[in-house]
């Protein structure tokens, strides 16, 4: 067995970061020979190296099993600035006219939301900030009811109404994927809440990004029928924009 | 640029990505099991549990000592030696690929269809039978148990009863998905092997010194030197088959790559250390465990606390073993219905559990059968339980040389091939075959012809499917492909 790289071989750090370069620069489909001719790095090290990322997901090997490309997992080393296309704003554009609400527009990146268009009128939290505490947004919960599993880490506590009791918060995730609708009355900010539907893909149904109206919790509570089925006509128009 | 980001990014336009990138799928062909969730420790649960170390420590050592006398430990060595060579070929394949099918699906892409196939029909063949073992160990070790406690029993009801009950819990185990099944074997897996550890320790403890003479070689039947250490590699192998069965679970485990190939070297590594310190202990204090266990003692209506907790221990870890060994069993018949090899149906998994269970809803009754037949076939247990389990042992033999075979072609395909893993392929597979054809030629009759009608049935099998699945043949083999979900899109 293959012992873990230590902070002390910063040969072997330097050789893996090289390969994650070079796979990144020579393209789709790259392999292990190619790329130890390239870096001069000994075979039997390159293979340790492009297994050990494989293994960590930094990259992946292709069907074929012999060709290399970076896994989705490098793209936390580059976050690239995300825009929505222009008729996906318009569609936001749309909505905004038609409530008092913020709207906003998130995607989803593995376990992080990323805002795609929000309200400039109403500046949403920060997206790391939604992102560090999953389960007390609306937005969030999508994301939780979606993959089905908890956070592994404590859930905390930002006002007196939030959900940290581990089953109680299942119970809501099971509501969320009953109703897909995600509502939040406090439970982030005391005087905020949320109402927020998944876009999914046309296709396979994947989940690709959630809209949300954020308003005063006490608001949010009601039953807000119109309200949601108007955000439900949103997402719809937005899906095939956005997957 | 934002356009085209959106395009191939992550929001995922499979069209885009195709052109990119050809050969590269939108869905995994082994979709519908539940991907990507089980925790490291469950892997290597799944893998310890099959191996059944409680059950294997209590008789093992007991047979190898048989015929290898004092140098039992060699042939102990010798057996963990091969067997670790076996999982560096297994690591091979597990470190570059996720697969459902386990070890049928490694050596398809180092031997082909063929290789494949034989593999594959091993695997149905040994996991099988060691879920059957497993079954009618319980009833066997449970009913004398009973009978002990309770002399009105009726022996063969009570074995029976005993079958069915556990094939109705361990099927229910294995719906119900891989992560319960995981938790419950890893708890009972390590209550047993602490159980029967206590108890040969105490045993050798109250035995005190051990006289030399009675394992000496050639006394009490032992070979001894050389030959006998050969001879005792057998036995010793057959302790540790089930070791690989964690690779079934790529699909299922998280970070497959990394915690496959260690939960398998892992679980070697641990049962090899057990039975050498229980080899140890039983020479230690030779005859103190001779009558410990019910079944070798039955009749004589003594009831120790030894005993007791021994019985309990196996009668625990055969329980785990038959969830284990069947949790990968079933993967495999999944995997086989995925390649359009076996029947479709099997490749239906439950809605909501995302477990294979058609095929443990046509597994189990079989297995039962074959569990419960052979208690009433009237032979005596032990020669029913040592039979299907050699059955079951030679199969794995088979699918590891053939696994042992496939890794340094696999890795020529793929221009990845090193010394190392020539040398360990190579020495694994000869030491292997060296095993087999041993063993056959001390076979029995029983155990000749039973071999004989497996080849049978697999050959009319393989020209079956020649003729009519021919397609679904070349291609066997299905794993968890990269999709387009995984990759980076080039930007």
């Amino acid at each position: 067995m293959t012992s873990p790289i230590s902070g002390r071989q910063p040969q072997a750090v330097r050789s893996a970061l090289r390969i994650l370069e070079e796979v990144a620069s020579a393209g789709v489909g790259v392999t292990a020979k190619e790329i130890s001719t390239a870096l001069r790095i000994p075979p039997a090290t390159t293979y340790r190296l492009l297994n050990l990322l494989v293994a960590e997901e930094y990259l992946v090997r292709l069907p074929d099993l012999g060709g290399f490309a970076l896994g989705r997992r490098s793209a936390n080393l580059a976050p690239a600035p995300l825009t929505a296309p222009t008729a996906a704003r318009a569609v936001m554009h749309r909505l905004r006219e038609r409530v008092r609400w913020g709207a906003h527009l998130v995607a989803f990146d593995r376990h992080r939301l990323r805002f795609l268009d929000a309200d400039p009128d109403h500046p949403p939290t920060d997206a790391d900030e939604l992102s560090r505490h999953l389960h007390a947004s609306g937005l969030g919960r999508l994301l939780l009811a979606e993959d089905g599993d908890l956070p592994d880490a404590p859930l905390t506590r930002l006002t007196p109404q939030t959900v940290v009791d581990r089953d109680e918060l299942r119970h809501a995730l099971d509501a969320v994927r009953r109703d897909d609708l995600a509502r939040q009355c406090g439970e982030f900010h005391a005087a905020l809440g949320c109402l927020a539907v998944a876009i999914r893909a046309p296709g396979d149904r994947r989940l690709v990004a959630g809209l949300a109206l954020t308003g005063p919790a006490d608001r949010v509570a009601a039953p807000n029928t119109e309200l949601i089925a108007l955000l439900r006509d949103h997402a719809t128009d937005l899906a095939p924009l956005l997957a | 640029m934002l356009r085209r980001h959106f395009a191939a990014g992550w929001v995922g336009s499979t069209v885009t990505v195709v052109t990119r990138i050809p050969g590269l799928r939108s869905r995994s062909p082994v979709a519908g099991l539940r991907r990507r969730t089980l925790s490291p420790l469950g892997v290597f649960a799944q893998s310890v549990a099959t191996t059944a170390p409680a059950g294997a420590m209590a008789s093992t050592p007991l047979l190898v000592i048989a015929v290898a006398g004092r140098a039992a430990p060699v042939s102990f060595a010798v057996a963990a030696v091969v067997v670790g060579l076996v999982a560096v070929c297994i690591a091979v394949f597990a470190r570059r690929m996720a697969a459902a099918g386990g070890l049928y699906s490694f050596t398809a892409q180092g031997l082909g269809p063929g290789g494949a196939y034989a593999c594959a029909v091993s695997m149905v063949v040994g996991y099988g039978m060691l879920v059957a073992a497993a079954f009618f160990g319980v009833s066997w070790y449970g009913s004398a148990l009973l009978a002990r406690v309770w002399a009105a029993a009726d022996a063969p009801v009570v074995a029976a009863g005993l079958v069915v009950v556990l094939a109705a819990v361990v099927a229910v185990c294995a719906v119900r998905g891989i992560r319960l099944a995981g938790r419950v074997m890893l708890v009972i897996e390590s209550v047993s092997i602490a159980l029967i550890l206590g108890v040969l320790v105490a045993l050798a403890v109250t035995a005190g010194p051990a006289p030399p003479a009675p394992v000496t070689g050639g006394a009490g039947g032992a070979v001894g030197g050389p030959v006998g250490v050969v001879l005792g590699v057998l036995p010793a192998l057959a302790a540790f088959i089930g070791f690989d069965s964690a690779a079934a679970l790529g699909v299922e485990a998280r970070r497959p790559f990394a915690s496959v190939p260690r939960a398998i070297g892992a679980t070697a590594a641990v049962t090899a250390v057990l039975y050498l310190v229980a080899t140890l202990l039983l020479l230690a204090a030779p005859g103190a465990t001779a009558g410990a266990t019910s079944p070798s003692s039955a009749g004589d209506g003594s009831l120790t606390w030894a005993a007791l907790l021994m019985d309990l221990g196996i009668v625990a870890s055969f329980g785990a073993c038959a969830l284990a060994a069947l949790t990968t069993l079933v993967r495999v018949l999944f995997s086989l219905a995925r390649d359009g090899v076996a029947p479709a149906v099997l490749g239906r998994t439950h809605r909501r559990h995302l477990t294979p269970s058609v095929a443990i809803a046509v597994a189990v009754p079989v297995l039962v059968v074959v569990a419960v037949a052979g208690g009433l076939a009237g032979a005596a247990p032990a020669a029913v339980f040592s039979g299907l389990l050699a059955v079951a042992t030679l199969a794995f033999l088979v699918t590891y040389v053939l696994v042992c075979l496939a890794a340094p072609r696999f890795l020529s395909r793929i221009g990845e091939l090193t010394r190392g893993v020539v040398v360990a392929a190579v020495v694994a597979a000869g030491a292997l075959l060296a095993t087999l054809v041993v063993v056959v030629l001390n076979a029995g009759v029983g155990l000749l012809v039973t071999l004989g009608a497996l080849v049978l049935v697999g050959l009319a099998g393989w020209l079956v499917l020649r003729r009519r699945r021919a397609a679904a043949l070349r291609t066997m083999g299905v794993y968890d492909e990269t999709t387009t979900a995984d990759v980076l899109p080039a930007a």
